[in-house]
């Protein structure tokens, strides 16, 4: 009898979790704190399923090879473009989303990859920038001069993005970082050629641990990645900027994937993003700017930059077949080639 | 009965048969048609069908640069992994701890692949343990660039697939018999004579599947040179990866891939009919000399 009630239990526990609401969200890793998807599971009863990718190429590639069941995905500007192009995500109803009112308007006029946010819902924004780790390092220009530095040889690394280091080598000589002038592009190409010879890799992965243990002592990347790693006391070493000369700038958005099935429950997730309390929550774990208007009284922790540092920046466009052009060039920059 | 167990042959192989065509044979076939297609602005491969992206990587000096670098790179390693695994597995196959032996073997694959390249960079990174030792000892007085560069790759190459060379060669040199070696020197041949005689020969399947499972892989290789190598340390994995990614060009990647595809195929050919002939004469030899035997007595 005993054993027949723990069966029961059992079953009804398993029918329970199958049966239970799910949303399928696919995003960056460790961009939405675990304590905000508790939350968000124990308020409306369900389950959340968070699968990473750790670029939009890759979310991109993905998805257009045919990968369904996600419901929520969290693409930057251009590839939110590029995926309501082609029509991969589904228009949004925004009366279904009252929280939207509370985004800065001031960053609702920097998006013109989305006019009038008809698919796309901001949740982070930021720039790319440069850490110096300033145990090794005292004395430096915030420039992108700083990669020119001998100095530095053998410890500094670049981003492996073509897109992020043509933007910083485009800024450095004042032009714009989504310019489709091949003079312009072949000028760059030669600054991060000078740069290449004094960085010992192009790297995506190692740079936030890297400037961390003084293994380099200059990165270009994201502070958000390199503050999320570092304990309080490392953190005091390492000086994060933008250059004065700016950089880009990148936007990642919500959107609601075409075929999603759980439209209510994502719809009830991106209004949940937006609630003050729990953007600020967001807000300090990431330690970027916040967005949400009303939830900046609540933050706890200092930025690693602000807006403001921003002004200079420039967003990251899809620039279609263009890109061909900044392509053949990174080919020859990493690869020797084309 | 001979029937019904061929039949049941069949049916056994059956799953496995299905899950390669599903799992194995269909994507490759689609990886050979995309190579021949144009690509679309945002990925993806479309008509018409074209030769372009072949004649593109094909006429590039910098791919062959990239290739010759992943040739030279995946056979110096390989190398490596033979000459210090024969020793390991020789020691294991005759010691008395096999099994604790072999286990130590696998245990580094319990540690997930990526820790384990993170661990390389404690040891030889700038502030890493070999540079920190030495500076102590005043032998440097700055740190030396141990890693990001060419001998870093191959070095965690040759740590990361040394128990795949190590394994055949075990299992091979297990079942050798070692009064062979014995006879052979009682013969009067030399012990040098005797390994490259008699041992090496008699383990050469063991050989061939490690050298397969080690250089076919490292050929491949995308993390290792990511993570270790240097600015100029790319393989042609990451080629594909960027083409495929980044750079939105299917078609030039899939011909990438299939370049490669090629490449392991023909040499694995070769090698089985190179060895196929081998084995063939070796039993000719054997068969003559048994009949010649036969004959003498008879």
């Amino acid at each position: 009898m005993k054993k027949l009630l723990v069966f029961v239990m059992i079953l009804v526990s398993v029918v329970a979790a199958f049966s239970a609401q799910k949303l399928y969200i696919y995003s960056w890793a460790d961009y939405i704190p675990e304590e905000v998807i508790e939350k968000f599971e124990k308020l409306y009863d369900c389950k959340v399923i968070y699968d990473t990718y750790d670029s939009n190429e890759t979310m991109y590639a993905k998805l257009k090879a045919g990968a369904r069941g996600y419901d929520i995905a969290f693409p930057s500007g251009d590839y939110t473009q590029i995926m309501i192009r082609e029509g991969m995500v589904l228009p949004l109803d925004k009366s279904k989303i009252p929280n939207f009112k509370n985004i800065d308007p001031e960053v609702l006029k920097k998006i013109d990859y989305d006019p009038g946010n008809k698919y796309s819902v901001p949740y982070q924004m930021g720039s790319t920038g440069i850490a110096v780790n300033t145990k090794y390092l005292k004395d430096y220009p915030k420039s992108w001069k700083i990669f020119e530095m001998p100095e530095i040889r053998g410890r500094a690394t670049l981003l492996d993005d073509m897109r992020e280091v043509f933007g910083a080598a485009l800024k450095y000589l004042g032009y714009s970082v989504n310019t489709t002038n091949i003079e312009e592009l072949k000028q760059a190409k030669e600054v991060i050629l000078k740069w290449k010879e004094n960085i010992a890799k192009f790297d995506n992965e190692l740079f936030a641990k890297g400037i961390i243990s003084g293994e380099f002592w200059v990165v270009h990347g994201y502070g958000e990645n390199i503050f999320y790693e570092a304990t309080e006391e490392e953190a005091e070493n390492i000086d994060f900027f933008i250059p004065q000369e700016g950089g880009t700038l990148w936007i990642d958005n919500m959107v609601i994937l075409k075929g999603a099935k759980n439209i209510d429950l994502a719809y009830k997730f991106i209004n949940f993003i937006l609630e003050p309390e729990i953007a600020a929550e967001i807000s300090d774990y990431l330690l970027l700017p916040c967005i949400v208007v009303p939830a900046r009284e609540l933050l706890q922790e200092e930025r690693i930059y602000t807006v403001e540092d921003l002004k200079n920046c420039e967003m990251i466009k899809d620039l279609g077949e263009n890109l061909k052009l900044y392509n053949e060039l990174w080919n020859e920059i990493r690869f020797g080639m084309w | 009965m001979e029937r019904t167990k061929r039949f049941l042959g069949f049916v056994l192989s059956f799953p496995g048969i299905i899950w390669l065509t599903l799992f194995f044979l269909l994507p490759t076939t689609i990886i050979v048609v995309y190579s021949f297609m144009t690509p679309g602005p945002y990925g993806g491969a479309y008509l018409p069908f074209t030769l372009k992206y072949y004649k593109m990587m094909i006429t590039n000096q910098g791919f062959w640069i990239l290739f010759m670098r992943t040739v030279v790179i995946s056979v110096i390693s390989t190398g490596i992994c033979l000459a210090l695994a024969l020793p390991v597995a020789y020691y294991i196959a005759t010691s008395k701890y096999k099994n604790f032996l072999l286990s130590l073997v696998i245990i580094p694959f319990w540690t997930n692949f990526l820790v384990r390249i993170f661990g390389w960079l404690v040891i030889l990174g700038n502030n890493g343990l070999i540079n920190r030792v030495l500076m102590y000892l005043h032998i440097i007085d700055k740190p030396v660039s141990l890693m990001y560069n060419q001998w870093s790759v191959i070095l965690v190459i040759v740590y990361m697939y040394l128990p795949y060379m190590i394994l055949p060669l075990y299992s091979s040199i297990e079942k050798f018999d070692f009064h062979l070696l014995e006879a052979a020197m009682d013969l009067g041949a030399s012990r040098t004579k005797t390994i490259f005689s008699v041992l090496l020969p008699s383990i050469k399947g063991g050989i061939s599947a490690g050298i397969v499972l080690v250089l076919i892989p490292v050929l491949g290789s995308y993390a290792i040179p990511d993570l270790v190598g240097g600015k100029d340390g790319a393989m042609l994995g990451n080629l594909i990866a960027r083409q495929l990614t980044t750079a939105r060009n299917w078609p030039l990647s899939s011909a990438i891939s299939m370049i490669f595809l090629l490449i392991s195929t023909v040499g694995l050919l070769v090698y089985l009919k190179f060895g196929e002939v081998r084995n063939r004469r070796n039993r000719v030899i054997y068969e003559d000399y048994i009949k010649e035997e036969t004959n003498k007595i008879g």
